[in-house]
């Protein structure tokens, strides 16, 4: 492997494992916020267990995702430092501004986890108010910078050097928008469904209970809240594409020829050497009018484009295809629920429709980390698009290949000790039992 | 009057300062479970485990605050410094991610702490990996064997392992095992008191050594740097530090803990503040001046029009969280009356 290569993979691997507790940092909170919000509005005891019973893992979670964000700042300077020399003034703002959202993160979550004995009800509820906000917010920032990458605005070159630089400019770049709602809200889709199915397999294992019922109707009321939104910011990110990263939808579309009226590829493996597509469903101008909301549109193909400046279609289609598919999965799981619902059916008994939420529960953290590879691989060979190459950004440093199989071994071992500590775990009904006496023999 | 640069650089140096004073008790935390020994080795496990609990991750972040100040205000002595340095950085890294996931396997995981030694193990070993590692790293920066000519970075595979290095790392840990010990003595009472309190004078002892032994290997080993320890703002930093911490040792001895836990603190910060007089006006001595490696005006604007809003949030968060988890260091417990 050589260097760049090693680096590429290496950045890659650490965000994608990273995201994973990333998103739970992002979605938990929320779902802390909601539970206690309620117990205290209604008085129902159950969600305040409910919360409780989330911390323990949630501890070590957000200790995992603590961990391996250092890793990722420490990964810019170490693998892309001329890269970071370049745009450290313009994306440093939404990453110092990061900063401040992990710390008042870091604290409300110490509060909320640490304080049961110490502060009154009203006041842990009030605390997980900025820990949700602040998490949402530490997310918005980071995507500002990646969607920088993307559409890099707020400087002028001359020369290759840096003129008329505006932190501000660089923040509220164009991509920004579409990337930080759908990016965000992706967060709590994921957490949502996922949680779902855990208690969803609950139910299964152990039989109904008011507990369970409840906790489940909430977690999936997160995730299908969110399902509306990812598609309209979907539909938007799609469309910002067609008109400032052609390359990319083209790549995403599977879309070679430059023509009027494209058609939609949905599935199939696209051959870059012949630009055809073997196997896919093509339905007539639909890209066309998704792209421009016009069937007759002009959309770009990738043809159009010097072959060394394009992303590899092969890379991008498949998890772009598998993104908006992993949508339609959870959205008709969704649908079918809550129509039992609506109908007053017993939820907690369907066990058929119990499967189904399990069965739906990945995708959310499948659409999540499918929709990042369309943003990155889509954006190669830059890593500032139209600026600066991948290459050109990276370290000079020899050996990357070295770190690579020392930062595997690093996730693979948290993994496999974070398994460790969750899995043998009994069914999440757990509530206030695990207290005091326990948590000092914990020490 | 100070320019935006250099303003910029104390707010640099004012993370790394916060961060030794609160992540390095955190590592100290690590060392001392480590070094447990005596009757009470459990009960001293077991309270450094309990406070270490709510204030570990914003301890961490101060370490994220450094590197994102110096990747937005001085991103080509990040650029330098990451290339140059890679090696220890990866080490630091390392232990950081081990250290971090032991200690929340242990607090949050099912299996007990007694159970699982390797936990325990993992946690001692990587909380002395970790601020050998990065104190290496620092004081590199010093050492002179970083060169840079027409924008590369040149420096030999090995540059970062000398005498003047490895005394700087064993600094970092002996910062580390000096502060928790005091920390903690504020924190406990009777026999565990004594405990910590006997540990951190010894702690302070070794400090106090290796800060004196550092300065003659400099003299042998980085002369450029031994220079600047004579200028007069070096030297009174230096003697700061030195009635600092012979100040925390009377206040040691007399069974001020409280006031000793400050004078521990500010000991560490003046030490640190002495390094960074004798390598100012440099960020990478000799080779790169704060004023060379600086960012374009309107980041800097940009930087200190943030910082205050920062600042309206984090302060009374803090203060919320130090103050409630005042007084005896478990968390589960109520809060006892804090005196001074
Ligand atoms: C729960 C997760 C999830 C779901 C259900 C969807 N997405 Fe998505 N998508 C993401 C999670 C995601 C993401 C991981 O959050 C990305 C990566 C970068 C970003 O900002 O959001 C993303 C990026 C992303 C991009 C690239 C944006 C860019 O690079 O600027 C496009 C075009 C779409 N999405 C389109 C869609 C469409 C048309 C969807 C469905 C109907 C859809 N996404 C559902
Ligand atoms: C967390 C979700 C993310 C995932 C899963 C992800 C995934 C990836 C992958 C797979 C690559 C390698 C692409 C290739 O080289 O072919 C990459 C590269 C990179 N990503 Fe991301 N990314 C994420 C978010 C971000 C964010 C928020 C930033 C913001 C700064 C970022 C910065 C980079 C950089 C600097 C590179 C290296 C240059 C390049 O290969 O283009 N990523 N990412
Ligand atoms: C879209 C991509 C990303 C999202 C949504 C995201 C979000 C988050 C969230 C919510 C947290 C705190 C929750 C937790 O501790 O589990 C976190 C932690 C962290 N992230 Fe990310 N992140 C992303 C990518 C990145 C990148 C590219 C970097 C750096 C280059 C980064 C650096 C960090 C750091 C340093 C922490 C630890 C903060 C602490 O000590 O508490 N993240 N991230």
């Amino acid at each position: 492997m050589d260097n760049v290569m090693a680096a590429r993979a290496l950045m890659g691997v650490s965000l994608g494992f990273h995201i994973i507790y990333a998103t739970i940092g992002i979605g938990l909170p929320l779902m802390l916020m909601l539970a206690e919000g309620i117990a205290l509005r209604t008085g129902d005891e159950l969600y305040h267990r409910m919360a409780r019973a989330w911390i323990r893992p949630a501890g070590l979670l957000f200790a995992i995702g603590a961990v391996s964000g250092t890793v990722l700042s420490f990964e810019l300077g170490l693998l892309w430092p001329r890269f970071m020399e370049f745009s450290g003034p313009l994306i440093g703002m939404p990453f110092w501004m990061e900063g401040y959202a992990f710390f008042t993160e870091a604290i409300f979550l110490a509060l909320y986890i640490y304080g049961e004995q110490r502060l009154s009800r009203r006041a842990l509820f009030l605390c997980t108010i900025p820990l949700a906000l602040s998490a949402a917010l530490s997310a918005v920032f980071v995507i500002s910078a990646n969607a920088w990458m993307n559409t890099p605005t707020g400087f002028t070159l001359e020369g290759g050097a840096l003129r008329d630089v505006s932190p501000l400019a660089a923040m509220l770049n164009p991509a920004f928008a579409h990337q930080a709602v759908h990016g965000t809200l992706a967060a709590y889709a994921a957490t949502g469904f996922g949680m779902a199915g855990i208690y969803a397999l609950a139910l299964l294992r152990q039989g109904a209970s008011p507990y369970l019922k409840r906790v489940l109707v909430l977690a999936l009321a997160v995730g299908s809240c969110s399902l509306p939104f990812m598609l309209v910011s979907g539909d938007w990110a799609a469309a910002f594409l067609a008109e400032h990263q052609p390359t990319k939808l083209a790549a995403a579309e599977a879309h070679f020829e430059t023509m009027a009226g494209a058609p939609l590829v949905i599935g199939g493996w696209p051959d870059p050497a012949t630009g055809e597509v073997h196997f896919g469903i093509k339905i007539p101008k639909l890209l066309s009018l998704l792209a421009y909301k016009d069937p007759a549109g002009v959309v770009r193909g990738l043809n159009d484009f010097p072959a060394d400046e394009v992303p590899d279609p092969r890379l991008v289609h498949p998890f772009f295809d598998l993104m908006v598919g992993a949508f339609f999965i959870m959205a008709a799981v969704a649908g079918w629920f809550w129509w039992r619902i609506w109908l007053k059916d017993d939820i907690t008994g369907n066990r058929r429709l119990l499967w189904l939420v399990v069965l739906a529960a990945p995708f959310g953290l499948i659409a999540l980390e499918c929709g990042w590879m369309v943003t990155e691989f889509g954006r190669q060979p830059w890593i500032i698009q139209g600026v600066m190459k991948v290459a050109a950004g990276a370290t000079p440093n020899e050996g990357i290949a070295v770190l690579f199989a020392v930062f595997l071994l690093v996730y693979i071992l948290l993994t496999a000790g974070l398994m460790k500590m969750l899995l043998p775990a009994e069914p999440p009904t757990a509530g206030p039992v695990a207290d005091r006496e326990e948590r000092h023999a914990d020490s | 009057m100070p320019t935006l640069d250099e303003l910029a650089a104390a707010a640099l140096l004012l993370g790394l300062i916060m961060y030794a004073v609160f992540g390095g008790a955190d590592f100290g935390g690590g060392i001392w479970t480590a070094l447990a020994s005596g009757p009470r080795k459990q009960e001293q496990r077991e309270s450094l485990f309990h406070a270490i609990g709510p204030v570990w991750e914003t301890n961490h972040v101060w370490l994220i605050y450094v590197v994102v100040v110096l990747f937005m205000v001085f991103p080509r002595a990040f650029a330098a410094l990451f290339i140059a340095l890679l090696a220890p950085l990866v080490i630091a890294l390392v232990g950081i991610n081990f250290r971090g996931a032991a200690f929340a396997f242990r607090h949050f995981g099912r299996q007990t702490g007694r159970g699982v030694p390797l936990i325990a193990r993992t946690f001692g070993i990587s909380s002395m990996l970790t601020p050998m590692a990065l104190g290496m790293a620092v004081v590199a920066t010093a050492g002179g064997s970083i060169r840079l000519e027409a924008g590369r970075v040149l420096a030999a595979p090995w540059h970062w392992i000398n005498p003047f290095t490895l005394v700087g790392g064993l600094i970092g840990m002996a910062i580390c095992a000096y502060l928790t010990p005091i920390y903690m003595a504020v924190r406990t009472r009777g026999e565990l008191q004594e405990d910590f309190r006997r540990r951190g004078m010894i702690a302070a002892l070794v400090l106090g050594g290796l800060t004196t032994l550092q300065i003659p290997v400099a003299m042998l080993n980085a002369p450029a740097f031994a220079a600047r320890l004579g200028l007069p703002r070096t030297l009174v930093c230096i003697a700061l530090t030195v009635g600092c911490g012979l100040l925390t040792e009377v206040l040691l001895w007399r069974r001020r803990f409280a006031a000793a836990q400050i004078g521990a603190g500010a000991t560490v910060a003046f030490t640190l503040l002495g390094f960074a007089a004798a390598l100012y006006p440099d960020l990478l001595l000799g080779q790169l001046s704060i004023a060379e490696a600086a960012a374009p005006r309107a980041t800097l604007l940009a930087f200190f029009t943030v910082l205050p809003f920062g600042v309206i949030v984090l302060a009374p968060s803090l203060f919320y969280l130090y103050w409630t988890f005042r007084g005896s260091p478990d968390p589960e417990a109520p809060p006892e009356d804090f005196r001074l």
